[in-house]
């Protein structure tokens, strides 16, 4: 009993970052009650023509004091829209922080390495504590999935002092 | 029952996702704001054809005709002062909407100043109230 216990604190942290994806997949699965649902390759959005995303702020390789850190985040050849809105050559942000690309055909992770930016926005403030850290951008659809093909900035790597 | 399931499923979602992000990503330290991140006041731009990148604090962008609280999307005003705050911005050659969510527009201009300025509007092009809009720069183009 104590060991269940003991299971279930060290879980719940986890849980807080893994239920959105836990209510994601509820949902999808009453979907796939209704109808069969396609291919989940087949439902990836196309990106739009010469589409890329960039971090504008900060820089490759930039030493940075720790604590609050703003960044803005660069859109070309495709507009912001928040999560769940399906419009036309859009997506919303994604930023992946010391994580690769996760996996293309699902929606992307709710982590505290993987932050969604679903209300639109184009620049975030983040708090690093000392360290190396990799950032890149992943551009999402209205349902958190990305592009076919995918929009992805360049890695970059930041140093916190 | 299927829209009930919906709503609560987005309520707990927004919910799950506000606590998440309050816990590594923080709103900024003011209000929301617009401004210009490139070009800089008094820029002079060869040729007048350029990436206008836009900057936006503390709220979201969403296309035209999407209505979700704290968004909105940019108009850039060319040479021309701000439009009547309490309706629709103007849609012509000074007045750009940028209805499709973007966030970077290619501006060409012929040699001479010009003033630039961010405008931001709601779903039906009208500005926030309190409005919000970037301070007016000036570009020199040259040939």
């Amino acid at each position: 009993m104590q060991l269940i216990q003991r299971t279930a604190r060290a879980v719940i942290p986890f849980v807080t970052f893994l239920s959105i994806g836990t209510v994601a997949s509820a949902q999808q699965h009453s979907h796939a009650a209704q109808a069969p649902s396609p291919p989940a390759v087949g439902r990836r959005t196309p990106a739009p023509q010469d589409a890329y995303v960039y971090i504008g702020w900060p820089n490759e390789g930039q030493t940075l004091n720790a604590g609050r850190i703003k960044m803005w985040f660069g859109a070309r050849n495709i507009g912001v829209a928040p999560a769940g809105v399906t419009f036309a050559n859009t997506g919303h942000h994604h930023l992946l922080i010391n994580v690769p690309i996760p996996p293309l055909d699902e929606p992307i992770p709710n982590t505290k390495n993987h932050l969604h930016f679903g209300a639109g926005q184009t620049e975030a403030y983040i708090d690093l504590t000392p360290g190396t850290y990799t950032l890149q951008l992943l551009m999402g659809d209205a349902e958190h999935v990305p592009h076919d093909p995918p929009i992805t900035s360049k890695r970059i790597t930041v140093h916190v002092r | 029952m299927k829209r009930v399931r919906y709503g609560v499923f987005i309520l707990v979602s927004t919910l799950l996702l506000a606590g998440h992000v309050n816990a590594q990503s923080q709103p900024p330290p003011e209000g929301a704001k617009v401004y210009i991140i490139w070009p800089g006041d008094g820029q002079v731009i060869r040729r007048g054809k350029f990436w206008l990148r836009m900057g936006l604090s503390g709220a979201g962008v969403a296309p035209a005709g999407v209505d979700k609280p704290n968004t909105g999307h940019h108009h850039v005003l060319i040479n021309t002062e701000l439009p009547a705050l309490d309706r629709e911005i103007p849609n012509d050659k000074n007045h750009l909407h940028f209805g499709r969510g973007q966030t970077e527009a290619r501006i060409e201009l012929p040699p001479g100043r010009h003033t630039l300025q961010l405008l931001f509007g709601d779903a039906n092009h009208v500005p926030h109230q309190p409005p919000l809009y970037s301070s007016k720069i000036t570009v020199i183009v040259t040939p």
